[in-house]
C-alpha cells in the first residue's frame, strides 16, 4: 500500500533520515521503534507529505506521492507528536472544525464526532476548552482529530509520551481496536518497546536515520543471538544427568546449580525431546522448563550497543 | 471556507478581552494626542476667555498735531501737507486697534478693558488680567511717521502677559498681524491716494485667527484618520501573527493534510481581519467624535459616507493580511516576519501620509501615495470631510477593491504547499 524508496532527508548537511526502505501493507500494524533523534518523526513527515524528501520517494499503490500529495493525504490520518489543536477551542469545536475541513458530510459529522469522543473516552468534557485539559486528555483529542474522516491508514507519532498509565492504556486499546476491528492500517511510532511489542506485528528499528533491523517480532528476536538459553528444574540432581545432558547434540554449555540446569544451545535447535529422554533415563523428573525470552529492547541493545531511552 | 471563518472568529472571540484592548488602543492614543494638541484644536473659540487690559496713553488728536508739525518742518508744499494730513486723519491706528477687539469673533473670547497703567499692573499681578496691551504716548505719530515718511519707530506697542498660554500666543499673533496689516493698509491708502470715504478695512488678523482655528479642527480629523488607518493596518499583522501559533502548534500541518484550499484557509484570516479592522475604525470614529467632537457635522449622509470608506479600506487591509499570513507560514523566523510586516505597515503609513502631509514632497512621492491603501483612504476622507457627498467615490473605492483582490491573489500565490517544519 505504502512504500518508501531510499527515502532520505538532510537538514543542513546532517542526515536525519538516510535511505530508508519500508513498506506497509493494508491492514497491517507496523511499529517504528527508535531512540530520540533517530529520525522517526522526519520519516513520518515525509510519508504524510508534510516534508519534502531530499532524495528518494514515497509511493502509494506504486505511484509517487511527491508531486501530487492530495491522494495520500486523503487516506491518511496523522497524529502528530505535538498536540496539534486549538487550545482556545473546546474538544468538540476542534473536532467539528477538523471534520468540516476534512469534508466529512454534515449529516454524519455530528454522529461521527460523538462516536470518536466515546472511543477516546472524552464524551463528558467535550465542551471544555482544550487548554484546560490534562496532558493525557489532550493526547486523546489529538488522536480523535485524526480519525474524523475514517482514514484507511493511521500514523501515530509517539502518541503516549508523557502521560499517565490510564490514558496510555486507553490509547493503546483504541489503536488496537481500530486495527483489529476496523481494519485500519497502523503505523505506530514509539520509543517504548513494550507498546510496539504489544501492538505491532511487524517492526522497523531505526537509529541515526537508518533502519537497523526489521521484521516480525520473532524474526527480530532471532537475530539477537545464535544461541538459545533454557532454564530447567529437575526433581533430583545427579552428576550423571549433567553429563548426559551435556552430550546432547547442539547443546553447548550446561551449568548446574542445586536442582536446576542452565542450558545454552544452538539457536533454534530442537533439543527438548533429547533433553526429556536423557533426564527420564536417569529416573529423574523434569519439573520446569523455561526459554529465557529476550525483548526488543535487548535486540536494540544488541544491534546498537545503546538502550532505547537514554 | 466558512469553517475557517467560523474558527478564526471563534478563536478571536475567545480572546476577546485582548482583542478589545487592541481595538481600543488607537482611541486612547487619539485622546492623548488630542489633549496634547488641545490648545490649538479648541472646539470653538467660546471656550477661550482672555481678559486684556488696554492702556491708551496716546491720543489721536495730539498725534495728528505732532505729525502736522513735523510735516511743516519739512520742505514740502502746502498742498502735499494737506493731502498727507487728510490721509493721516482717516487712518487712525488707535481706532483700528480698538475696532479690532470689537470684532464679534474676537470679542467673544478677548475682553478688552480700558484702564490706566497703574490699575492694569495691579490687576495683572493678582490675576484678574491675562495680558496688557499698552499703546504708548506718541504711538500715532510714530506709526504715521513710519508708514508715511519711513522714519524709524521709537515707541512700539508694549504687549505684556502674565502667563504664557496658547490664548496669549494667539493674542500676540493678532497684534503681530495687526501691525503688519497696519503697514499694508497705509501703503495701500497711499497708493490709491486716500479716496474719499475709503475707511480702512479691519486688519486681517481677526479673521485669520478664526481660520487657524478651523484648520486645527481639521488637524484633529487628520490625526484621527491617520492614526486609525495606521492601527487598522497593524491588524493585518496581528492576525497574521496568530498564524504563528497555528504553525507552532502544528495545527497548520493538520490543515494541510485535509487538502483544504489555501483560499479557504486565507479567507478565515481575511474575514477576521476585515471584521476587526472595520470594528476598530468605526469605534475610533464614533468614540472620538462622542468624546472629542471631532466631526462637527453629524448628518446621516456623513456617517454613511464614513461607513462606505471604512468598509472599503478594511477590505484592502484584509487583503494585506492574506499576504502577511502566507509569509508568516513561509518564513522560518517569526521575528523577521514581524519586523518585515512592521516595515511594510510603516512604509504604507509614511507614503500614505498618515504621519505628515506629503504636500512638501516631490511629485512622484505624491503620485506613489495614490497607490497605497492609506494614501487613497486619507485623500478620500479629507475630500469627503471637506466637500461631503459631492465628491466622486468611484475611483478611490475601486482602487481599494483592487488592492484587496491584488493582495489576496499574492497571498494565495505565496501560500506554501507543504508546511515548513
Ligand atoms: N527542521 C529540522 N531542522 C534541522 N534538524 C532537524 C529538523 N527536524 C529534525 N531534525 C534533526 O533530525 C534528527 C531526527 O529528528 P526526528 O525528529 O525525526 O527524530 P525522532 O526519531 O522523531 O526523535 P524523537 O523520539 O525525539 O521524537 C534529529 O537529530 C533532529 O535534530
Ligand atoms: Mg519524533
Amino acid at each position: 500500500m505504502i512504500e518508501t524508496v531510499k527515502l532520505s532527508k538532510t537538514f543542513k548537511g546532517k542526515k536525519a533520515v538516510d535511505e530508508i526502505d519500508l513498506y506497509i501493507d493494508e491492514g497491517e500494524s507496523i511499529g517504528l521503534l527508535g531512540p530520540n533523534g533517530a529520525g522517526k518523526s522526519t520519516t513520518i513527515s515525509m510519508i504524510s507529505s508534510l516534508l519534502k524528501p531530499t532524495a528518494g520517494d514515497v509511493k502509494l499503490n506504486g505511484k509517487s506521492t511527491i508531486k501530487n500529495p492530495a491522494e495520500i493525504r486523503r487516506i491518511l490520518g496523522v497524529v502528530p507528536q505535538e498536540i496539534a489543536l486549538y487550545e482556545e477551542l473546546s474538544a468538540y469545536e476542534n473536532l467539528k472544525f477538523f471534520g468540516e475541513i476534512y469534508n466529512v458530510k454534515k449529516t454524519i459529522l455530528e454522529q461521527r464526532i460523538q462516536e470518536i469522543l466515546e472511543m477516546v473516552g472524552l464524551k463528558k468534557p467535550q465542551k471544555e476548552l482544550v487548554k484546560t485539559f490534562s496532558g493525557g486528555m489532550k493526547r486523546r483529542v489529538n488522536i480523535a482529530a485524526a480519525l474524523l474522516h475514517d482514514p484507511k491508514i493511521l500514523i501515530l507519532d509517539e502518541p503516549t509520551v508523557g502521560i499517565d498509565p490510564q490514558s496510555r492504556n486507553h490509547i493503546l486499546e483504541t489503536v488496537r481496536k481500530l486495527n483489529e476491528e476496523n481494519g485500519t492500517t497502523v503505523l505506530y511510532t514509539s520509543h517504548y518497546m513494550e507498546e510496539v511489542e504489544q501492538l505491532c506485528k511487524r517492526v522497523y528499528i531505526m537509529d541515526h536515520g537508518k533502519v537497523v533491523a526489521s521484521g516480525s517480532k520473532e524474526e527480530l528476536l532471532s537475530i539477537l543471538s545464535t544461541e538459545d538459553m533454557i532454564q530447567v528444574t529437575l526433581s533430583e540432581m545427579s552428576d550423571t544427568v549433567v553429563e548426559k545432558v551435556k552430550s546432547i547434540k547442539n547443546i553447548r554449555r550446561v551449568d548446574a546449580t542445586d536442582k536446576s540446569l542452565r542450558i545454552i544451545s544452538k539457536k533454534g535447535s530442537s533439543i527438548l525431546s533429547d533433553l526429556i529422554h536423557a533426564v527420564e533415563s536417569e529416573g529423574i523428573l523434569l519439573t520446569n522448563f523455561q526459554m529465557e525470552t529476550p525483548s526488543l529492547e535487548d535486540v536494540f541493545l544488541h544491534i546498537t550497543g545503546r538502550t532505547l531511552r537514554d | 471556507m466558512f469553517s475557517f471563518i467560523k474558527k478564526d472568529l471563534l478563536v478571536f472571540w475567545r480572546d476577546r478581552k485582548e482583542v478589545l484592548i487592541s481595538l481600543l488602543a488607537p482611541i486612547l492614543i487619539l485622546v492623548v494626542l488630542h489633549v496634547a494638541f488641545s490648545g490649538i484644536s479648541v472646539k470653538d473659540a467660546g471656550e477661550m476667555d482672555l481678559r486684556v487690559g488696554l492702556i491708551l496713553e496716546d491720543d489721536k488728536a495730539t498725534g495728528l498735531k505732532q505729525f502736522e508739525e513735523a510735516l511743516l518742518e519739512m520742505d514740502l508744499r502746502e498742498i502735499e501737507i494737506d493731502a498727507m494730513m487728510e490721509q493721516a486723519e482717516t487712518l487712525s491706528p488707535i481706532g483700528i486697534m480698538v475696532k479690532l477687539f470689537e470684532d464679534p469673533e474676537l470679542s467673544s473670547w478677548i475682553h478688552t478693558i480700558e484702564m490706566n497703567e497703574e490699575e492694569a499692573q495691579k490687576q495683572i499681578e493678582n490675576g484678574e488680567l491675562d495680558a496688557i496691551i499698552k499703546i504708548p504716548e506718541g504711538f500715532t505719530y510714530d506709526v504715521l511717521g513710519k508708514v508715511m515718511l519711513d522714519e524709524p519707530v521709537e515707541t512700539p506697542i508694549r504687549f505684556q502677559i502674565e502667563e504664557h498660554s496658547l490664548e496669549t500666543d494667539i493674542l500676540a499673533g493678532v497684534i503681530d498681524n495687526y501691525m503688519e496689516a497696519l503697514n499694508f493698509q497705509f501703503a495701500l491708502s497711499a497708493v490709491t491716494g486716500g479716496e474719499e470715504g475709503s475707511e480702512p478695512a479691519l486688519p486681517q488678523g481677526g479673521r485669520e485667527v478664526i481660520k487657524e482655528n478651523a484648520v486645527e479642527i481639521e488637524l484633529a480629523q487628520y490625526y484621527t484618520i491617520g492614526m486609525s488607518s495606521l492601527f487598522a493596518l497593524f491588524i493585518a499583522a496581528t492576525v497574521a501573527a496568530k498564524t504563528v501559533t497555528e504553525k507552532r502548534e502544528r495545527v497548520f500541518n493538520r490543515i494541510l493534510l485535509t487538502n483544504s484550499r489555501p483560499f479557504s484557509y486565507l479567507m478565515g484570516k481575511v474575514i477576521s481581519t476585515f471584521c476587526m479592522a472595520w470594528i476598530q475604525l468605526m469605534l475610533v470614529f464614533v468614540v472620538t467624535d462622542l468624546m472629542l467632537g471631532i466631526f462637527p457635522e453629524k448628518s446621516t449622509e456623513f456617517w454613511l459616507g464614513i461607513i462606505v470608506i471604512v468598509t472599503f479600506f478594511s477590505l484592502s487591509i484584509s487583503g494585506l493580511s492574506a499576504i502577511f499570513t502566507s509569509l508568516t507560514i513561509r518564513m522560518h523566523n517569526i521575528n523577521t516576519a514581524n519586523g518585515l510586516f512592521t516595515m511594510v505597515v510603516m512604509g504604507f503609513a509614511a507614503l500614505g501620509g498618515n504621519f505628515f502631509s506629503l504636500e512638501q514632497f516631490p511629485e512622484w512621492v505624491q503620485a506613489l501615495s495614490q497607490w497605497t491603501p492609506t494614501g487613497v483612504v486619507i485623500d478620500l476622507f479629507t475630500e469627503f470631510s471637506q466637500n461631503g457627498n459631492a465628491i466622486s467615490f468611484a475611483v478611490p473605492l475601486m482602487k481599494q477593491f483592487g488592492f484587496f483582490i491584488g493582495f489576496l491573489v499574492i497571498g494565495i500565490l505565496l501560500f506554501p504547499e507543504r508546511g515548513k517544519s
